[in-house]
């Protein structure tokens, strides 16, 4: 929301795999601290080794990627859950692998488990909540670490429409209460623009443009039904269909 | 359903089964073999009546002993090893590529063609006993446990890499774990080729303290056909009880996974 210098910078980054797939080519992008950007495209644009090399996961082949944000949280397509951990060891985890103090790993598993609102199911298996409490004790287990900079892997996408809708509602008073810095990457356009400052759009392995969101935080879930949010959305499709359709041209050609 | 009819209702088939079994014999034992033939095939409670003669039961019940102990141990040590080997060669790839030809080769070798050679080198008593159940019960385990920590969710080796997780947390807190329905599957089959080696080991060895394998040997030749089949019962019985301790051990263990859901609708336990 206010801008300290990035928290995250890509500078003309390129990845190609050892298989030889070029992956991304030429993506600068920055996100400042405090700021949420989300990224959309088409599958297998590169939106995920995007977030992987942002995460330090895996490192550039061009380019340079670099991070000012000391705490970095990574919320996975899937939950990622360890199957044989309760909901309240698994939200742990983080703080367990950092060598945190038992009671201090506790104590802040507690407080992101009551603030997704699963403090009853701290003591199940993940096997037996839904997909969307799942993903719950997912974002638990990243917010548990106190992230400056979260990173999104198309978070929401396995779950039903209600749910999907509702997490990102949640996820939005999540960041607007703790204001870390944001980088989401979807393929619903509604889901960026209705979370993001920034939605930059992304289409065969390269930034096509980007659309600048103004709505101010905290937005309503009714925001989406709103005009402008609307016109937003356009804006977004309309970029994303441009490129596909340059390509489809490029292809006749 | 209450919960006793659904027991009755699992319990009843195999039930069924063995007093099938068992009229099958007794037709067999008085319908179709002559009286004076009858040592072919003596009838169940025969069987039961000289097994528990004292002298007999002494023999059977120390045969029995000495094979379940060279089972347990042989099985004991196969899975420690098999484990450290396993963790060892899930480091790293040029290690095992470097020792897994050679527990191929040990599945591949005729290990109780060896038993002479072991009775050599190292006597006819319990430590070549044990060795050769070892060598019998090494590769389920290692094979399986190197499966397991090989197929652990690669979003969550991704985590364990955010987190810096060292080599021994990602091996302790993670792959192990993960690969417990995998190493208790080995220990299962390991346990079952355990039992196999303790008595058909012992019947190889042909001397020193006699193992159920030797008096399975020993009984037909002495013509005392009611201890032969009370012998064999014994042996299968221990495998029995072996291949039930390590399903319900395994049962409790991963009561996590999803392969001990129950499927609800058609009130068939999954095959195990
Ligand atoms: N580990 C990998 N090795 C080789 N190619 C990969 C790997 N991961 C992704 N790719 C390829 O890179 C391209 C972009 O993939 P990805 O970043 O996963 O896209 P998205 O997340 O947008 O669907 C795809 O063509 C994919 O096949
Ligand atoms: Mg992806």
């Amino acid at each position: 929301m206010t801008d300290h210098g990035p928290a995250l910078s890509f500078e003309q980054v390129g990845m190609h795999y050892p298989t030889g797939t070029t992956a991304l080519d030429d993506v600068t992008l920055h996100v400042g601290a405090g700021e949420f950007v989300a990224v959309v495209g088409p599958s297998g644009c590169g939106k995920s080794t995007l977030l992987r090399l942002a995460a330090g996961l895996l490192t550039p082949t061009s380019g340079t990627v670099a991070r000012s944000a000391a705490r970095l949280g990574f919320v996975f397509q899937d939950p990622t859950l360890l199957p044989w951990r309760s909901v309240r060891r698994n939200v742990e985890l983080a703080g367990e692998l950092r060598r945190e103090p038992a009671a201090q790993r506790r104590e802040r598993a507690e407080q992101a488990l009551a603030r997704v609102g699963l403090t009853g199911a701290a003591d199940q298996l993940p096997r037996t909540l839904s997909g969307g409490m799942r993903m719950r004790v997912s974002l638990a287990r990243t917010l548990a670490g106190q992230p400056e900079l979260m990173l999104f892997d198309e978070p929401f996408g396995s779950l039903d429409e209600i749910t999907r809708e509702r997490l990102g509602e949640e996820l939005q008073s999540l960041f607007v209460a703790d204001g870390f810095a944001g980088l989401l990457v979807t393929h619903s356009v509604a889901e960026a623009v209705y979370l993001a400052e920034r939605v930059v759009v992304m289409a065969d392995r390269r930034i096509v443009g980007e659309v600048a969101v103004p709505l101010p935080y905290p937005r309503e879930p009714q925001v989406r039904f709103w005009p402008d949010f609307t016109a937003l959305t356009a804006n977004v499709t309309e970029l994303l269909r441009g490129s596909s359709a340059e390509r489809t041209a490029a292809v006749a050609r | 359903m209450s919960a006793a009819y659904t027991r009755l209702r699992t319990a009843l088939p195999p039930l069924a089964v063995s007093g099938l079994v068992l009229v099958l014999w007794y037709l067999g034992s008085y319908v179709l073999i002559d009286a004076d033939r009858r040592f072919l095939l003596p009838p169940p409670h025969e069987v039961v009546r000289v097994a528990l003669d004292p002298a007999n039961l002494a023999e059977l019940m120390a045969g029995l002993g000495l094979s379940a102990q060279v089972a347990v141990l042989g099985l004991g040590i196969a899975a420690v090893v098999g484990l450290l080997l396993a963790a060892l060669m899930s480091q790293a790839r040029w290690i095992e590529r470097a020792v897994y030809p050679y527990a191929v080769l040990l599945q591949t070798v005729p290990i109780l063609a060896l038993v002479p050679l072991f009775g050599f080198w190292f006597g006819f008593g319990l430590p070549s006993r044990v060795l050769t159940c070892v060598l019998i019960a090494l590769f389920p385990i290692t094979a399986n446990t190197l499966f397991g920590l090989r197929s652990t969710d690669p979003a969550l080796h991704d985590l364990f890499t955010l987190h810096r997780a060292s080599r021994w947390t990602r091996l302790v807190k993670l792959q192990l774990p993960a690969a417990l329905p995998s190493i208790l599957t080995g220990l299962r089959i390991s346990a079952g080729a355990a039992v196999i080696g303790a008595i058909v080991g012992d019947f190889f060895f042909q001397q020193g303290q006699p193992g159920l394998g030797q008096l399975i040997y020993l009984y037909p030749r002495r013509l005392q056909s009611e201890l032969l089949f009370a012998a064999v019962i014994l042996a299968s019985l221990l495998g029995l009880v072996v291949f039930w301790l390590f399903g319900t051990v395994a049962r409790y263990a991963t009561a996590w996974h999803d392969s001990q859901q129950r499927p609800a609708s058609t009130g068939q336990g999954a095959a195990r």
